[in-house]
């Protein structure tokens, strides 16, 4: 019996596993997200900053580390951890970690998330590190980030190391139990290995420019 | 106009027209009378039956958003919330209000609930506003003529997400389909029309699938206010 059962189970935890995917059908379905040792995609494509310049991912690489935070100016859930994220940011940038904050939103599905409110925002958030338009969305693809704000750290090696939210309470700074970044950015940045490497939080869906068909 | 007299013959037995002599020669003159009358009462049905309805009547009835079911429902009492229905299928939507996605895709899901609730499904809506939005999310409720029992989301993200869909990267809106035993069946993230939603939560109801790019309508006769 116990062969009989066991196999059982094994086949029901597959068909759970089938049918409780994120499955194509969906009016958007989730990509894959960059997996943990991968090395940030698309790292030597120019992006407009809202200070006027042009920057990379490659090109912020910090001596001890990268983070990329995908966000936008729009989302609740983004201005909520906004000063939190610009002032890791801002810490970050002066011990050797490169930060880049990407937009990579459609503004034509939501005005404010356009370059001139970028700017505004940088400006006002007193953003020391670049604010950058993913001007056809496919950096935040390739990275598979689906939300604002979401993070990803590179080490020193330019290898991922986190992956996820920025803690455990967006409505409530004064009520954060787990600086998850915050964790991950000073690990790294002390050449430790992170403490969690993967979190999740709620956030908004990134509204992604179509994609364009390879020709 | 041969199928409007065939329709006319047996519909004026009994009536006044049933003195009429079933002879050739006078319904050959009336023919073309009776066709013009029966014309014209289709044309008038027609037109009262036009245009249907978009969207169902309790969508103009007033709800009074103070007055609403809308409670708190923190990770770990999702799972008793979703089997407390004793519902076929359950769906739960995860939404806020101010989410433009979601706001898009609600009253699809209004009509999925209204029109699939005899067969089985029940919606289960859980707002992840924040506390200050919370008054919004409620106004919005009661525009779209939600006259059930609603959530809002407490607690830890992490816990929450986990607890209806490990697959799910926290993203809104979030759609996911529980079977009857409260096993996740489907889940998806991002709007979806209301032809997908039909086509996600019809198998756990055991109902046949649709042919692609339909809608069933005789759900759409269910439909209810």
């Amino acid at each position: 019996m116990k062969p009989i059962l066991l196999s059982g189970a094994a086949l029901l935890a597959a068909s759970i596993i089938l049918v409780s995917g994120m499955p194509a059908g969906a009016e958007e379905s989730a990509p894959a997200a960059l997996a943990l040792g991968s090395k940030a995609p698309m790292a030597d494509v120019q992006m407009k900053t809202a200070a006027g310049s042009e920057v990379s991912i490659a090109g912020v690489k910090g001596a001890k580390g990268t983070l990329v935070v995908f966000t936008c100016n729009g989302c609740p859930w983004a201005k909520k951890w906004e000063a939190r994220i610009v002032k890791l940011g801002n810490e970050a940038s002066k011990k050797g970690i490169g930060v880049v904050a990407i937009n990579a939103n459609d503004p034509s599905v939501n005005a404010t998330d356009d370059y001139a409110n970028m700017v505004t925002r940088a400006k006002d958030r007193g953003m020391k590190f670049p604010y950058a338009m993913d001007a056809t969305s496919d950096i935040a693809r390739a990275f598979g980030a689906t939300r604002t704000p979401e993070a990803f750290l590179f080490d020193g090696k330019g290898l991922l190391v986190y992956h996820g939210t920025i803690d455990d309470n967006a409505d409530d700074a004064g009520a954060v139990k787990q600086p998850y970044l915050a964790n991950a950015v000073w690990a790294v940045a002390g050449g430790k290995a992170v403490p969690v490497a993967e979190t999740k939080s709620l956030g908004c869906g990134i509204k992604f420019r179509a994609a364009k068909t390879a020709s | 106009m041969q199928r409007v007299r065939k329709e006319s013959g047996p519909r004026v037995r009994g009536d006044l027209r049933a003195s009429y002599p079933p002879r050739m020669t006078r319904p050959l003159i009336l023919a073309p009378r009776v066709a013009l009358i029966a014309l014209i009462a289709f044309g008038i049905a027609a037109c009262a039956r036009q245009p249907e309805p978009q969207a169902p009547a309790i969508a103009a009835r007033t709800l009074d958003p103070a007055r609403l079911a809308f409670t708190a429902v923190p990770p770990d009492s999702l799972a008793a919330v979703i089997a407390s229905g004793g519902a076929q299928g359950t769906l739960v939507n995860v939404w806020a209000s101010w989410c433009e996605p979601c706001r898009e895709e609600f009253p699809g899901i209004i009509r999925l609930s209204r029109a699939y609730r005899d067969r089985g499904l029940r919606v289960v809506l859980i707002s992840a506003d924040f506390t200050e939005d919370l008054p919004n999310a409620r106004k919005f409720l009661a525009e779209q003529g939600v006259d059930w029992p609603t959530y809002y989301k407490t607690g830890d993200d992490q816990a929450f997400i986990a607890a209806l869909s490990s697959n799910w990267s926290g993203s809104l809106p979030g759609s996911f389909v529980f079977d009857a035993h409260g096993v996740l069946r489907d889940s998806w993230e991002g709007k979806a029309s209301y032809a997908a939603f039909e086509r996600r939560v019809r198998p756990v109801l055991s109902l046949p699938e649709l042919p692609a790019g339909s809608t069933d309508s005789t759900t759409h006769g269910k439909d209810r206010s």
